[in-house]
């Protein structure tokens, strides 16, 4: 009996194990069954897997600079015209991050490796399965889809070069390998006029975004289009937006669902740069302003929750954890054996009140008169 | 004497005449060469994936024997200021519709004979030259072809061509579904070389499901409508786009196969013998009347 319970157990122990295994590496990709399975019930024998999209289970999210530099694409040999594709993957990469990352191209990986186009596309147009198309097709549908996009152009030649024509191969690749998109000049400030009924100006201050506030550009230029910097007509129509898309932008960070903080980006005139006395009560020029903001702010790209009492960072001051003198207000054998907030009234610390001890007058305009009383 | 004999020989070859004639409609109806096959090929047609570079034209052209420039000629995007027609010279033509919003795409669309399941100009050639076959293709036998042109009538999508410009024997036009590569088990030309493969080649059964697949995955990107699966009684050739079909001049025909209307017509009208009869029938009065004149003049 024992042996059965223990042997009861034990496959027990495995089928959770193993359901957990699975569920784990499924349930943090949060899909629909259906995106993955055709079936019902999918087996492990029969898992009765879709091939294509799987965008959503991509589990490759590399840095550019982690994938090749440069790829030669020479699989396809049905026409001798043309040169092997030389291909700036970096370049592309660079540019994927702030239009969708990895999956803009790679729509297809399980978990783990990225794969080659090849795995799943063959070289043959004329096959049985045509569910898919073929390498061809798929190279030329990936890059067309952009390059048609940005240029307006399908010339064959901004990416193949004619046989025995123009530069080698190994000095086009030396080239490429160079090429690489150009820095992005970001704005500094933009000023959006808004259709809001009150508080028609959004001022958006770029800079302060990413250098003062640390952001990233894939943070909040996530599925950027290659039309918005690189279109014939320079201007991207944002009339036809709605105003959860228009928001949509900020709300990342900012809440722009409650109807009381509208005017945190709205106002009636351009707004100044950011002021942290002004938004927040806290004055940071006095002591805290050769900190980096991260030094408080300790969650990246989360700056709200802080209160303003010195005590939230700085914990209870003590002789040994704090050198008054650095206030401008020595602390003597007899001040220094009261409490802080003896004299330090809100914790704060900002102000000064004297008048328990002392007659009453206003430090620091004037020197404290005379004693009246000793704690 | 003589009269009447000749009376009876006219009434015999009428009668006979009619009830060949009054049979036959049910024979020509659906030739049997022309059941479909269950294996038929298709063509599917991304009408999103095409970017109008018109390789398939010049393609077509050499597989045809067709006068050609070379290849390099047809970069030239400025044919698509006009919208054309294919005609004998081209039997396959892209045009191009401008793009609705900025961010969109122009749409560009290949036309070229859809090779019909049931189709109008098989039913319509009155010498049986056209014929429907098993792989899918739509073809006509040009030695059988007297000319008569009402092919070109028939079809609901005006695809029949006629060299109009050649003096002597002047031929009847249209792609043949590339017959005789695909006979040799090539590809059709225009969809071995397009680099998009926006034409995919495939059964007909497989590419109308794969079209609706692709319709469920990216509803954004497709309007829910696939032309040619039951427009005219389906066709082998079928598109897929992002915008009313309307919007790119294909025109809205219903589901039920041309022939079926251009054959009720003409088999209706023919049915029976009745306008030779009707014809007779009016010749004899004529006569009678003419007859009953000449006595009325000759009592006189």
């Amino acid at each position: 009996m024992k042996s059965k319970i223990l042997l009861l157990l034990i496959v027990i122990h495995f089928v959770i194990n193993a359901q957990t295994k699975i569920s784990k590496s499924h349930s943090y990709q949060q899909l629909n069954c259906s995106t993955c399975h055709s079936c019902q019930i999918p087996t492990k024998e029969n898992p009765c897997l879709r091939a294509c999209p799987r965008e959503s289970m991509i589990r490759i999210d590399q840095k550019p600079e982690e994938g090749p530099r440069i790829l030669t694409i020479n699989k396809i040999k049905e026409t001798d015209i043309y040169e092997p594709v030389i291909f700036s993957h970096l370049a592309h990469a660079e540019m994927a991050e702030i239009s969708g990352g990895c999956r803009t191209c790679h729509h297809y990986n399980p978990p783990g490796n990225v794969i080659a186009c090849s795995e799943c596309h063959g070289l043959q147009r004329k096959r049985e399965d045509v569910s898919k198309p073929d390498l061809k097709g798929a190279f030329h549908r990936q890059c067309m889809n952009c390059h048609r996009a940005w240029s307006g152009n399908t010339d064959c030649l901004v990416c193949h070069q004619l046989k025995g024509k123009g530069k080698l191969v190994s000095q086009n690749k030396e080239l490429i390998v160079k090429r690489i998109h150009p820095e992005i000049k970001a704005p500094n400030k933009i000023t959006y006029t808004t259709n809001a009924t009150a508080g028609k100006q959004v001022t958006f201050y770029h800079n302060e975004h990413v250098n003062l506030f640390n952001y990233e550009c894939g943070d909040c230029h996530k599925n950027d289009n290659c039309v918005k910097c690189h279109s014939k007509i320079n201007t991207v129509s944002t009339s036809k937006k709605s105003t959860k898309e228009l928001h949509n932008k900020c709300s990342n960070c900012h809440d722009t669902n409650s109807k009381v903080n509208c005017s945190f980006c709205h106002s009636e005139k351009e707004k100044g740069p950011f002021n942290h006395l002004v938004r927040t009560g806290f004055d940071i020029t006095k002591f805290h302003s050769k900190l980096s903001c991260s030094r408080c702010h300790t969650t990246k790209n989360k700056f709200s929750g802080l209160s303003n009492e010195c005590s939230f960072c700085h914990g209870k001051w003590s002789w040994d954890n704090f050198n008054h003198k650095i206030t401008g207000f020595i602390l003597d054998e007899t001040h220094g054996e009261l409490e802080c907030n003896s004299c330090h009234k809100e914790p704060t610390y900002s102000k000064l009140d004297c008048s328990d001890c002392h007659e009453d007058k206003s430090y620091p305009k004037d020197k404290p008169g005379r004693l009246i009383k000793r704690l | 004497m003589v009269n009447e004999s000749r009376r009876k020989f006219l009434k015999l070859t009428a009668l006979i005449g009619a009830s060949i004639t009054g049979l036959s409609p049910r024979k020509l109806k659906a030739a049997p060469k022309n059941i479909l096959d269950k294996n038929r090929m298709g063509v599917l047609v991304d009408t999103t994936a095409c970017i109008g570079c018109r390789k398939c034209e010049w393609a077509c052209k050499v597989a045809h024997n067709l006068p050609t420039l070379p290849l390099e000629s047809y970069d030239d995007r400025s044919v698509f200021r006009n919208m054309r027609r294919p005609d004998d010279k081209a039997l396959t033509v892209v045009n191009e519709y401008p793009a609705k919003r900025q961010e969109e795409f122009p749409i560009n669309v290949k036309i070229q004979c859809m090779h019909c399941d049931h189709p109008a100009c098989v039913s319509a050639c009155i010498v049986g030259a056209f014929s429907k076959e098993e792989i899918g293709a739509v073809v006509w036998d040009t030695k059988k072809c007297i000319g008569c042109r009402y092919c070109m009538v028939a079809c609901p999508f005006q695809i029949p061509a006629f060299e109009f410009n050649k003096a002597i024997q002047p031929e009847i036009r249209k792609c043949d579904f590339c017959f005789q590569r695909t006979k040799e088990g090539k590809l059709p030309a225009c969809v071995e070389i397009c680099p998009m493969e926006a034409l995919t080649y495939g059964k007909r059964e497989e590419l109308v499901k794969i079209a609706h697949e692709k319709i469920k995955l990216y509803p954004e990107r497709y309007i829910n409508h696939v032309y040619g699966e039951y427009e005219v009684g389906g066709t082998s050739w079928m598109y897929l786009a992002n915008r009313d079909f309307v919007e790119l001049q294909f025109p809205k025909l219903g589901k039920n196969p041309a022939p079926g209307v251009t054959e009720a017509i003409q088999h209706g009208i023919f049915a029976y013998f009745v306008p030779p009869v009707a014809l007779y029938a009016l010749l004899g009065v004529v006569m009678w009347i003419n007859k009953n004149r000449k006595k009325t003049v000759e009592a006189e």
